[in-house]
């Protein structure tokens, strides 16, 4: 599952959203996801992928914000393994 | 000039049940809502015994993104003062919602999450605290989301005094009203401390009622000789007070008048309750409802059911009272609800104001044999009904020393 899928799954569960309103280009303010919410959502991914979320502050407007961030932060925590 | 403050709307959300249709018949009827916990903690505990709420469902009530940002407590709050705009069919315009303010009571606030981060930061390697535990866990959360739901742009205060929170939450929010501050004002409390880190704490202070071996349900026994102390409870209650003018223009329906409050200290000791201390708050509220000691029908008792408390609040009647206060019936509901923390006051004064609405009194359950030093008339296990009911109070008496006493009369139109 791609990391874009994972975020996708968790928000429905979290959430209560639906898959189909999840679009990559769907931005988190008008699917009801404030930045709290955003905090909480980024912890809860440290749980599922096992990676940590770095201090950096990232511009997070829509789903597939998160994944690209996360993906960088992958990307850099397997780099320095 | 003070102006006159009323009742217009209640609600409530208790181990007695989540509307005060069920909450009130459940007391008349002498129910007890104390039961085994069910607790994931329970091996830990010494006690087996609270008045938990087990069929309170969140997701019927919020979604689980608001869920994310709200505690057990704010839960509570959040029904309960949904219930009672609902009762008081209030609604505020814009130009009102300056004016409108809310006051709730509490002692541990989000106990869950403060206990649940402590819990990560000093038991594990690498804490990792939720990000979102200070707006969980602190105690003005229940009263915040009450003021943005309801666009309250008053004043938004929680008071921590101890068991008398609410009672002194309410107090305050009908001073607000009565001296020209604010028109409406949603008022009450709430708690949700059944934590593993709380129930241990008030176990070692060894005020907690040890269980009745035949029936759970009837451990707590306040005025009886064979009291052993309060019962651990949670839940919430919320009243919208209202100044009366404005609640006569609309129609609204006017449960009962606010008459009388008073907030005093024994400045004595940090637990002992002190029946002079109580007595002056007492009469000081009565002084503030212009009524004499006859004119009370009902006192809803702070009657927890330690050895030392119930005494001193019978003496502290008898001060006031004299020679009437044997024929007040004077119940304690706590004997039923348990002790709600700083949901307690608003609770119970709620009691009080069900019983002058339907001129019916709730028993003191479980009270077979009475303290000789308890000698008042406690409404012993079975409930009255049919009176004529014209004045109530609530009791409600703090560690701390932090007294308060709420009188509700029957309104009249001027």
């Amino acid at each position: 599952m791609s990391t874009l899928e994972i975020i996708q799954n968790m928000m429905v569960k979290q959430f209560d959203l639906k898959l189909e309103d999840l679009t990559p280009t769907a931005k988190l303010q008008s699917l009801g996801i404030d930045s709290l919410s955003v905090i909480e959502f980024m912890f809860n991914l440290e749980d599922e992928l096992k990676i940590k979320i770095t201090e950096e502050r990232f511009e997070l407007n829509t789903v597939q914000d998160i994944a690209t961030a996360v993906d960088q932060m992958i990307a850099a925590q397997q780099g320095n393994a | 000039m003070a102006r006159r403050v009323v009742i217009s709307g209640l609600g409530v959300v208790s181990p007695l049940g989540h509307d005060i249709t069920t909450f009130f018949a459940r007391l008349m009827a002498g129910q007890s809502g104390i039961k085994q916990l069910k607790l994931p903690f329970l091996d830990q505990l010494s006690t087996r015994i609270g008045a938990q709420i087990t069929d309170f469902d969140p997701s019927a009530h919020f979604s689980k993104m608001q869920l994310t940002s709200m505690e057990r407590f704010s839960q509570f709050a959040l029904v309960a003062a949904a219930q009672a705009v609902a009762d008081a069919q209030l609604e505020l315009s814009e130009t009102e919602q300056p004016r409108a303010g809310v006051c709730i009571g509490s002692c541990l606030g989000g106990a869950g999450s403060l206990e649940d981060g402590y819990t990560e930061v000093m038991q594990r390697d690498k804490p990792r605290v939720k990000p979102l535990s200070v707006l969980l866990s602190m105690n003005n959360a229940a009263a915040s989301h009450i003021s943005i739901k309801y666009g309250l742009q008053g004043p938004n205060i929680t008071y921590a005094t101890a068991c008398s929170s609410s009672a002194i939450a309410i107090g305050e929010a009908y001073r607000k009203i009565k001296h020209g501050y604010c028109d409406v004002m949603l008022a009450g409390g709430a708690e949700a401390m059944l934590t593993l880190g709380a129930i241990k704490a008030w176990e070692a202070l060894r005020t907690l009622a040890s269980e009745d071996e035949q029936d759970a349900g009837a451990s707590c026994k306040p005025f009886a000789q064979d009291r052993s102390g309060l019962v651990l409870g949670e839940g919430a209650a919320v009243l919208v007070l209202e100044d009366a003018e404005r609640a006569l223009k609309r129609g609204a329906k006017i449960y009962a008048e606010l008459v009388g409050y008073d907030c005093s200290s024994d400045a004595n000791h940090i637990t002992k309750p002190d029946a002079a201390g109580q007595s002056r708050t007492i009469v000081k509220a009565l002084h503030e409802a212009g009524l004499q000691p006859q004119d009370i029908g009902y006192i809803n008792a702070h009657g927890t059911a330690t050895m030392a408390g119930d005494i001193q609040e019978t003496l502290a009647i008898k001060n006031v009272f004299g020679a009437h206060a044997k024929n007040i019936p004077v119940s304690s509901t706590k004997s039923m609800h348990g002790h709600l923390m700083g949901a307690t006051g608003a609770v119970e004064f709620m009691a009080a104001v069900l019983a002058l609405e339907h001129n019916a009194i709730p028993p003191t359950i479980n009270l077979h044999h009475a303290d000789p030093e308890c000698d008042l008339d406690y409404v012993p296990n079975q409930g009255r009904i049919g009176l004529n009911l014209n004045a109530v109070m609530s009791n409600s008496f703090a560690f701390g020393g932090s007294n308060a006493v709420l009188i509700a009369k029957r309104f009249q139109p001027a």
